[in-house]
């Protein structure tokens, strides 16, 4: 059973004289097949609080963990290991290559783990498919919607059979028949493969979607419904 | 004053540009710097071109005045000066003065300078020109010394007062400087290669005591032609009757493949130009593209941002262009500041720039207008029926992704557009220069489906590969954009005009080199005028005897030769002694049987002709050839067809014994010196130098350093090409290299986002960096090879239009260092920007 712990963690940042307590003694625990959606205001240190799940961050103080490993005392080396076979991360922007076609976009990963181009799009392939993109592995990004775009940045994330997902407001560019889509698949693709997923989101349409919802205010993570939290409820009903 | 314009007030478009420059402030420099480099060579390259003739233009023009005929001697000897007197007393003829013109070496302090002295009578001062402003009634002809231009008299170290030496006609003489002509004095004079003194000074310092070579004549208005004819009747058919400034004619003639070669580096300078400012420009559309959105969603309408677009358009390319014009100025006085010295033999030619009002302005507007266009892309938002925020949801690279049937097309039209330019030119040899542009636009389009080309095999060839570096590059080089195009474009017009003029012009070097050698082979020793490689400025033959007693000489033979004027072309006179084992060389024969053409030239009334002469007259082998000499139309029969033999005027070779009939005279202008067996060359020199005397004008050299001499001539002549060419290719690959730098930047983000994915700096790193010099690799193989096709044809004009001895030959390792040189100075260039660019921080690929 892949994990990912957080406990006690602290990141504080300098800013100016003052200090910014981004992420303020939280534990969290995201168990296989569970998808978590992590809400919080602007400047509440939900990015913070995901670079350091990708061991892209040391915390100040507490500990990061992923299936029992402490991802604050890896190497950068073995940091690196770590995101690349074990994370599959989904960007907001996408941050597709202009010109490679779906297929050499979703794959771009698997050469850094020693793969050729040939192995690495037949093992892609069947992940494109899975994402619905099946009939259009050949297409460009501008050529795509941005639905699309964004499932194949998801099969990016997922070609290397990760073991924790990690997504930055995944459908924050895509209008609400699309995000949809995209947190069905993101839910579906945790279940079936029993990863842990951590969401980062303003999207109130994702509670439905996810397993659990927590909420992180000026550092500090507060577990429950965000209806309960007034900035987020009066965001829901915009 | 503040009045709106489509409801926008100035101050407003002030407001807006500034914004703009404050939040981009680096890519607006980059878009800035790109312009004015395009400017900076079109205008360099243009003003190079222009000065290459201007001082010769303004000397003739300042001495001959208000004149508008001159009678002219066909060889330095001249004539009497009395003729001036007869040519005075015609009917119709208002003022008539007599002008005597010799190159001669001045020698100062500190250095040396070949000039020509121009001897000058008071009267004129009577034609204007530079003699009302100095020499009519200024301190120089009262002085009765030498008047020496700022520049000589800077470059050999005189000032006024100083004593010279004045070098020539086989003697050396002393004289103090009169007075140094400033540019605030007389400007036609400073920056030319003379020396002015009054008429009676120059015939002694020359020794043509009471002769002159041009009499200048002013007729009475409407007397023109009269005049002229009564002219051509008292010369007797002995001297030429032109009009005063036909001496620009013959220039223009002798520095048409000059001009032309740099005419087509201009035409690829602008091309140049204009992609560096398209690129440059391109480079900030993903920050106009998005503040055009703003805008629209804030209200503005259409007409609003083109105006906005336009005004920020029309101020960057206009302060862009002025330091472009100020750079291009700097350029081509440092760079370009080279005169051709080998026309210096015919011509008083300098390279002189100044700024030229016209030229700036033009380069100025070129500017502009390259930067409105270039500017033109974000327009393409503003499209009815598209969202005014599309450019949020739009994916594709700045500048928009090349369709595959644009570039099959541009493919297609730059591969007609080859087969073209290689038809006409087969018909239309004189067509060359056209069809050098049409390659260069030709190498434009083929730049696209090659980089197409390219992108669909790397991945292919990458297949098998497990570098993650190499995937990364063969994924990113397959976004063929009109930006990506620019720049393989940039590099391929760079290349492609260093290896085709570069080409060429080694081309000429190495025929030069071939017939100069030849030419100086028939004698061991060469004894000439000290500044000529001519070998056409005369002097006494008196001094053979003396040589002759040398005992480590076994022969001397007189060699002559001279310039003499026929229609627009200034030809050069080779007068070979009989005795001569060749009458001319044998590489440089076109056309007939060598021996036997020898034999016919030996025996008199024979000559060899070069064959653009000969083709501009219709001669052929044995066909009658009249030259118009001293003595009159000398009858000969051309016995062959050479090249020209590096001299752009053309050459004629005949007997030195004919040469003596013809042209009257017993001087020499070079002594062939044969060397008894066991005497080295180089004690054969000490031992006729001693014989001549340390006062002695005459210079001593071995046959080889007699060759080289020439030789460095030559190069120096074409140095201008190689700089204009060097520059080019450094700016282009500077400009590449920027221009990549600032694409490289920009994708900071996905960088970021495949670190986060696993890829560590060094592999981002080496895939920028393999996908960059794929890139310039394209451009620079598109450029090399179209290079190489447009070397072909230059040589080939070179050698049937112009008669140059230019045997083609592909040269290779020029080739192999062009490409090596460009992909190098761009690598290295964006290494850095490359490195720093890999170690972006994984976080910026997030959203906060």
């Amino acid at each position: 059973m892949s994990a990912l712990r957080l406990r006690e963690v602290v990141k504080h940042y300098p800013s100016g004289s003052e200090t910014v307590r981004a992420v303020d003694g939280v534990s969290l625990e995201i168990v296989s097949g569970e998808l978590v959606a992590l809400y919080g205001p602007s400047g509440s240190g939900k990015t913070t609080l995901l670079l350091l799940a990708a061991g892209l961050m040391d915390p100040d103080a507490g500990e990061v963990s992923f299936d029992g490993r402490d991802l604050a005392g890896m190497s950068a080396r073995q940091s690196a290991a770590y995101r690349l076979n074990d994370v599959g991360f989904i960007f907001q922007s996408f941050h597709l290559m202009p010109g490679a076609s779906a297929l050499d976009n979703a794959l771009i990963k698997l050469p850094v783990s020693g793969h050729t181009l040939r192995e690495a799009r037949a093992m892609t392939e069947p992940w494109l498919v899975r994402v619905g993109l099946g009939e259009r592995l050949d297409h460009r990004p501008h050529q795509l919607s941005m639905g699309e775009r964004q499932r194949v940045a998801i099969a990016r994330a997922l070609v290397g059979e990760p073991s924790l997902l990690l997504a930055d407001e995944p459908t924050g560019n895509l209008d609400s028949a699309r995000t949809k889509e995209i947190l069905e698949l993101l839910r579906d693709v945790c279940h079936e493969r029993q990863v842990p997923g951590l969401l980062v989101t303003h999207d109130s349409e994702a509670m439905s979607y996810v397993d659990r919802t927590i909420t992180l205010r000026d550092g500090r993570l507060l577990e429950g419904v965000y209806e309960e939290l007034p900035e987020l409820s009066t965001l829901a009903n915009s | 004053m503040n009045s709106a314009l489509l409801g926008l007030r100035p101050s407003m478009l002030v407001f807006l540009y500034r914004r703009r420059l404050r939040a981009h402030p680096v890519q607006e420099l980059l878009a800035g710097a790109g312009i004015a480099i395009g400017v900076a060579l079109v205008f360099g390259v243009l003003l190079a071109n222009a000065g290459l003739t201007g001082s010769t233009e303004r000397l003739v023009r300042a001495l001959s005045g208000s004149a508008r005929l001159t009678l002219l001697a066909r060889s330095p000897a001249g004539f009497p000066e009395a003729l001036t007197g007869r040519v005075r007393a015609l009917p119709g003829v208002r003022v008539a003065t007599s002008v005597l013109r010799e190159n001669m070496i001045v020698e100062g302090p500190s250095g040396r300078q070949p000039v020509q002295l121009i001897g000058v009578s008071p009267s004129l001062s009577s034609l204007g020109g530079i003699s009302q402003q100095e020499l009519g009634n200024g301190a120089l002809l009262l002085s009765g010394g030498l008047g020496l231009p700022g520049g000589v008299a800077e470059t050999i170290g005189a000032r006024r007062g100083t004593r010279v030496r004045v070098i020539g006609n086989g003697a050396s003489h002393s004289l103090g400087v009169g007075a140094v002509i400033t540019s605030e004095s007389v400007k036609a004079l400073a920056g030319s290669p003379v020396a002015v003194a009054l008429l009676p000074v120059a015939q002694r310092l020359a020794g043509r005591r009471g002769r002159v070579t041009q009499t200048l004549v002013v007729p009475a208005p409407g007397r023109t032609a009269q005049v002229a004819n009564e002219m051509r009747a008292l010369a007797g058919g002995q001297l030429d009757v032109e009009s005063a400034d036909h001496e620009l004619q013959l220039l223009s003639q002798a520095t048409t493949p000059n001009r032309q070669s740099t005419s087509l580096f201009s035409a690829i300078s602008i091309m140049v130009g204009f992609l560096l400012a398209l690129n440059a420009m391109l480079l900030t559309v993903p920050e106009r593209r998005r503040f055009i959105a703003e805008l629209r969603m804030q209200g503005y309408d259409q007409r609003q941002i083109l105006l906005m677009l336009a005004f920020q358009a029309v101020a960057l390319g206009l302060v862009a262009s002025v330091l472009g014009v100020v750079l291009g100025d700097v350029l081509a006085r440092t760079l370009y500041h080279q005169a051709p010295s080998y026309l210096a033999v015919a011509f008083p030619i300098a390279a002189e720039q100044s700024l030229s009002i016209g030229l700036a302005v033009a380069a100025i507007a070129c500017g502009v207008l390259a930067t409105v266009l270039a500017s033109l892309s974000p327009v393409l938002d503003l499209r009815p029926g598209l969202p005014a925020d599309a450019v949020f949801r739009d994916a594709g690279p700045s500048g928009g992704l090349l369709t595959v049937a644009a570039m099959r097309w541009c493919g297609l039209a730059g591969l007609v557009m080859i087969v073209l330019v290689g038809a006409l030119v087969a018909i239309v040899p004189a067509a060359t220069i056209f069809g050098g542009v049409a390659l260069a636009v030709a190498t434009v389009l083929l730049v696209p489906p090659m980089l197409a080309g390219v992108a669909g095999w790397f991945p292919r060839l990458s297949a098998g590969s497990r570098s993650g570096a190499v995937i990364l590059a063969a994924s990113e080089l397959r976004a063929i954009s009109t930006r990506s195009v620019a720049l393989g474009a940039i590099v391929a017009l760079a290349v492609y005009g260093s290896v085709a003029i570069g080409g060429a012009r080694d081309d000429l070097l190495n025929g030069i080199e071939t017939a100069t050698a030849q030419y100086h082979s028939t004698a061991a020793l060469w004894v000439a005028d000290g500044s000529n490689v001519f070998n056409t400025d005369g002097f006494p033959a008196t001094v053979t005897k003396r040589l002759a007693r040398v005992p480590a000489v076994s022969s001397v033979r007189v060699y002559r030769g001279g310039l003499i004027d026929i229609g627009s072309r200034r030809l050069w006179v080779r007068a070979r002694p009989v005795g001569d084992p060749t009458m001319f060389e044998a590489s440089q024969l076109i056309s007939g049987d060598f021996t036997h053409a020898q034999a016919l030239i030996r025996q008199g009334g024979w000559a060899a002709v070069s064959s653009g002469f000969a083709r501009e007259h219709g001669l052929l082998v044995g066909s009658r050839l009249r030259l118009p000499t001293p003595r009159g139309l000398a009858s000969l029969r051309v016995a062959a067809l050479t090249t020209n033999s590096g001299w752009p005027g053309g050459t004629v070779t005949l007997s030195a014994r004919d040469y003596s009939r013809w042209w009257g005279s017993a001087e020499a202008t070079a002594l062939e010196l044969g060397l008894h067996s066991g005497v080295s060359p180089a004690a054969g020199a000490g031992a006729v130098r001693s014989a001549l005397g340390p006062g002695t004008g005459l210079l001593v050299q071995t046959s080889a350093q007699s060759a080289a001499r020439a030789d460095a001539s030559a190069r120096e002549g074409l140095r201008t090409l190689s700089d204009i060419s060097t520059m080019l290719l450094i700016a282009a690959a500077l400009a590449v290299a920027a221009a990549l730098s600032t694409t490289v930047w920009q994708r900071r983000a996905r960088l970021a986002s495949l670190k986060i994915q696993g890829y560590h700096a060094g592999q981002l790193w080496l895939g920028l960096l393999l996908e960059s010099v794929v890139m310039i690799a394209v451009g620079s193989l598109v450029g090399a090879v179209v290079g190489v096709y447009g070397h072909a044809l230059a040589a080939h004009w070179l050698t049937i239009t112009t008669g140059f001895p230019a045997p083609f030959s592909i040269g290779a390792g020029h080739v192999l260092l062009t490409f090596a040189l460009v992909t190098a100075i761009a690598s290295v260039v964006i290494s850095l920007p490359g490195m720093a660019a890999a170690r972006v921080p994984p976080r910026m690929s997030l959203q906060e």
